[in-house]
């Protein structure tokens, strides 16, 4: 009985020791905001990551973001853009898992309202979306494109996420 | 067992177990801790602290010692300083770890088998969870309350002494406020004296009427629920959940989802087999010999786990904590018997210890050190809106990037109100990017409305950080410059009712929002955005004070699309209300509905003036 009373007051002694309110430590934020929108933006780096707008899932690996079926980004111009075009670019893999699933996948997009080429994607692994896009289609700083997939796996398929492709890097390339 | 050689027992099983969890004692606050915390922010009165300290929580717990007092007391003395409180999970769990030997040495006659006991129960992995979550203190803690109490059962089986037979009421009645799973106690008392000491069996029937009692209590307080998670299924299922936790018991059911040599992956798979062959062969040698005290540490085994086996469609790893005691202790007892046989019998005791050390400690490590990471960020995320409030004051908060696993384990749970601080929220369309779990919550309701952050950002009322770094980071001029090219100003599906923000979706009949409510008059109207139709269900929280029951109850008549539905009485005072009502199959508009609410009569306090009705918090729509 002793021993027993002996533990249960040094437990409250331990528990008690740090018995002054400490002040809630602080976690500082960084305030020295990016000037402008990136031309060119990786899915790994948190910097640009509001500019992978809609359908992105949290960064994995420190590199790459799964989408859903439908998923936005916004780029910036890259200068002269508006005189010479640009060149669109979509680095991404394309998981075994949905091709074995759902077969060729197609890759459309909308770049500020207007429909760019689509392309059939029937091969897992590193893929590459690219198409010019004319100067006229830039009509201010930046440009919001966006991306859907005809097909993806849905969810609760293979996981509770809807999963689409995964993404690298989006960039607008200057000319 | 002298006096020295138990302390020095002790101090080994305690080292090894903070070698083994050290990041859990560095652990911040995640998910329900958060709802913990807050308990107190609501309690004014005593009898409102005699509420929130007794009143039955999620699922019916009522935990007073591990959860209630403890989250709010240690809140009002230390604030969100995570360290006092894992400080005490430790200290707990290295009481339990001194209450083990001492039982072991008893029950099995062996000083290695005490030694052996702690060690082998430290390194399951079932205590993962329980060493790195603050809201898991109640298996910690109830694991202290059985073995205190078993342990003074003990004394008094040696001594006779009658204080030992009280000191075990005691600890075993206190034990009630730690977790629901302590009305197993007289089970393992009861099957103690069968075994070992039969002449006591009989005063331990009694403990069964104060389990039987409880039991009623808690089943009045709180009835069990018969669909989701936590229905209970009395059927063919009992056998293959309990076959599940007999397997998950050796801890290495998550070792293949670990990076670790594909040798140990398979090591892991057969681990639980080899064990379980090996505690059948050193039972059945022994009752063969009339050793009936060999089966007191499994049915601790079977006692502990048998509440949860009807859970059928809620198995978690962790229920498998306190059971799992009982194995560490025939484990640790078929080592010391094999000890003492030739050097075959030495060498399969180091092999089987080894290798269930080897395969269930490295997933106990994993699962304390995921809990560390995930709490770090989270802890990372809330704090840091602490700064951004400090040096925006005023200003709503706007977080994109949150990411599904810190929605959860940090927002869900509204941590930022134990900071005082009111207006944080996602950007719009961050729901889209987060996995919905309907039955923890709705991430819409945390979603600012598109119109009301394009408004906020052209006032510059409001500050937006991205949250997919470790640190958040200010993009308040980069989201203004693409809000417009992002944003469309859609409805929401939701209203929080007493946030200005969501002022646009108010009709005519309401007045300014106050304390998180906004009050209507007789008639009010709103309107609800419909992202995708069938199903739905518009879903209504409220408050109704005392005042506007003087004449009786309330009616509050809703229409929807201009359907009328029969009128619901709001009757208990003081007290939140909510109801909810089917969506008309077929809507006037495509992307919205119009609500009319009315109450059959206003109340006009003196010194207010206005005609209220009642006062609500949420409207949502939304699939059950």
């Amino acid at each position: 009985m002793r021993r027993l009373t002996l533990l249960a007051t040094a437990a409250l002694f331990l528990a008690a020791t740090p018995a002054c309110k400490r002040q809630t430590a602080k976690v500082e934020t960084i305030e020295n905001e990016q000037p402008q929108l990136a031309s060119a933006i990786s899915a790994g780096d948190p910097a640009h990551a509001v500019q992978f707008v809609q359908g992105f899932y949290d960064i994995e690996q420190g590199s790459w973001r799964w989408t859903r079926g439908k998923f936005s980004l916004t780029l910036q111009a890259p200068p002269g853009a508006a005189q010479k075009g640009a060149a669109l670019e979509l680095k991404f893999s394309l998981p075994e898992a949905v091709v074995k699933k759902v077969g060729p996948v197609t890759l459309s997009a909308v770049f500020d309202g207007n429909p760019l080429p689509s392309e059939k994607y029937g091969k897992d692994g590193e893929q590459v979306y690219q198409r010019d896009i004319p100067a006229g289609l830039f009509r201010g700083p930046s440009v919001n494109i966006e991306f859907s997939l005809d097909k993806f796996l849905a969810a609760g398929a293979v996981e509770e996420r809807e999963l689409g492709i995964i993404v690298q890097s989006a960039a607008l390339l200057a000319k | 067992m002298s006096r020295s050689r138990f302390f020095v027992l002790w101090l080994a099983a305690s080292l090894f177990c903070l070698w083994l969890y050290w990041p859990g004692m560095k652990c911040w606050f995640q998910q329900d801790d958060f709802a913990w915390l807050g308990l107190g922010l609501n309690v004014h009165t005593p009898a409102g602290l005699l509420d929130a300290l007794f009143a039955p929580k999620a699922q019916g717990t009522i935990r007073p010692w591990s959860e209630r007092a403890f989250f709010m007391g240690f809140f009002a003395l230390f604030g969100l300083d995570a360290l006092p409180y894992r400080i005490l999970v430790f200290t707990t769990q290295v009481a339990n770890l001194g209450l083990l030997i001492a039982i072991s040495r008893r029950v099995t006659g062996s000083t290695l088998a005490a030694a052996l006991a702690p060690l082998f129960w430290t390194a399951n992995a079932a205590l993962g969870l329980p060493m790195s979550w603050t809201s898991a203190y109640n298996q910690i803690l109830c694991a202290t309350f059985l073995l205190g109490a078993f342990y003074c059962l003990l004394r008094w089986t040696e001594s006779g002494a009658w204080r030992w037979y009280a000191a075990q009421w005691t600890v075993f009645l206190l034990g009630f406020g730690a977790l629901e799973i302590n009305v197993v106690y007289p089970a393992i008392a009861a099957a103690y004296a069968l075994l070992a000491s039969r002449r006591h069996f009989v005063l331990t029937l009694p403990l069964f009427a104060a389990s039987g009692a409880y039991a009623i209590l808690h089943r009045s307080l709180a009835p069990g629920t018969r669909e989701g998670p936590y229905a209970m299924h009395f059927d063919g299922s009992l056998l293959s959940t309990l076959a599940t936790y007999w397997y998950g018991a050796f801890g290495t059911a998550r070792l293949a989802s670990l990076e670790v040599p594909p040798w140990l992956s398979a090591a892991g798979l057969v681990t639980p087999w080899i064990l379980s062959a090996a505690l059948g062969a050193f039972l059945a040698v022994r009752l063969r010999r009339g050793q009936w005290a060999v089966l007191w540490p499994l049915a601790w085994f079977l006692a502990v786990i048998g509440p949860v086996l009807p859970l059928r469609d809620h198995i978690s790893d962790y229920y498998n904590a306190i059971p799992t005691l009982g194995l560490a202790v025939l484990g640790a007892w078929v080592f010391a018997a094999a000890w003492e046989m030739r050097l075959a019998g030495k060498a399969a005791a180091v092999l089987a210890a080894g290798l269930y050390l080897a395969t269930s400690a490295p997933v106990a490590r994993a699962t304390v050190r995921y809990n560390f990471e995930r709490s770090r960020a989270v802890r990372n995320l809330v704090l840091g809106v602490a700064r951004a409030h400090e040096i925006h004051p005023g200003k709503v908060i706007l977080l994109n990037g949150v990411g599904t696993d810190r929605f959860w384990a940090g927002m869900n749970d509204k941590p930022f109100r134990l900071l005082g601080i009111g207006d944080v929220w996602l950007t719009p369309g961050s729901e889209s990017t987060i996995q919905a779990f309907p039955a923890l919550g709705d991430v819409n309701q945390f979603v600012y409305p598109a119109a009301a952050t394009l408004r906020a950002l052209r006032e510059h009322r409001a500050v937006v950080y991205e949250a997919a770094g470790p640190r958040l980071q200010n993009v308040t001029q980069t989201y203004a410059n693409m809000a417009p090219l992002r944003l469309k100003a859609t409805l929401p599906g939701h209203i929080d009712a007493g946030n200005p923000a969501f002022a646009d979706q108010l009709g005519e009949g309401w007045y300014q929002a106050e304390g998180g409510y906004r009050w209507m008059a007789k008639r009010a109207s709103l309107r609800l955005g419909v992202a995708s139709p069938g199903g739905l269900r518009l879903f209504l929280k409220g408050f109704c004070p005392t005042t506007q029951l003087s004449g009786g109850p309330l009616h509050l008549q809703v229409f929807i699309d201009g359907q009328a539905y029969p009128p619901v009485a709001v009757s208990r005072p003081d007290e939140e209300f909510s109801f909810s009502f089917a969506l008309p199959a077929v809507l006037k508009n495509k992307d919205f509905v119009e609500v009319v609410l009315e109450v059959d009569r206003t109340v006009v306090p003196p010194a207010d003036g206005r005609k209220l009705g009642l006062a609500f918090g949420n409207f949502a729509l939304r699939r059950p």
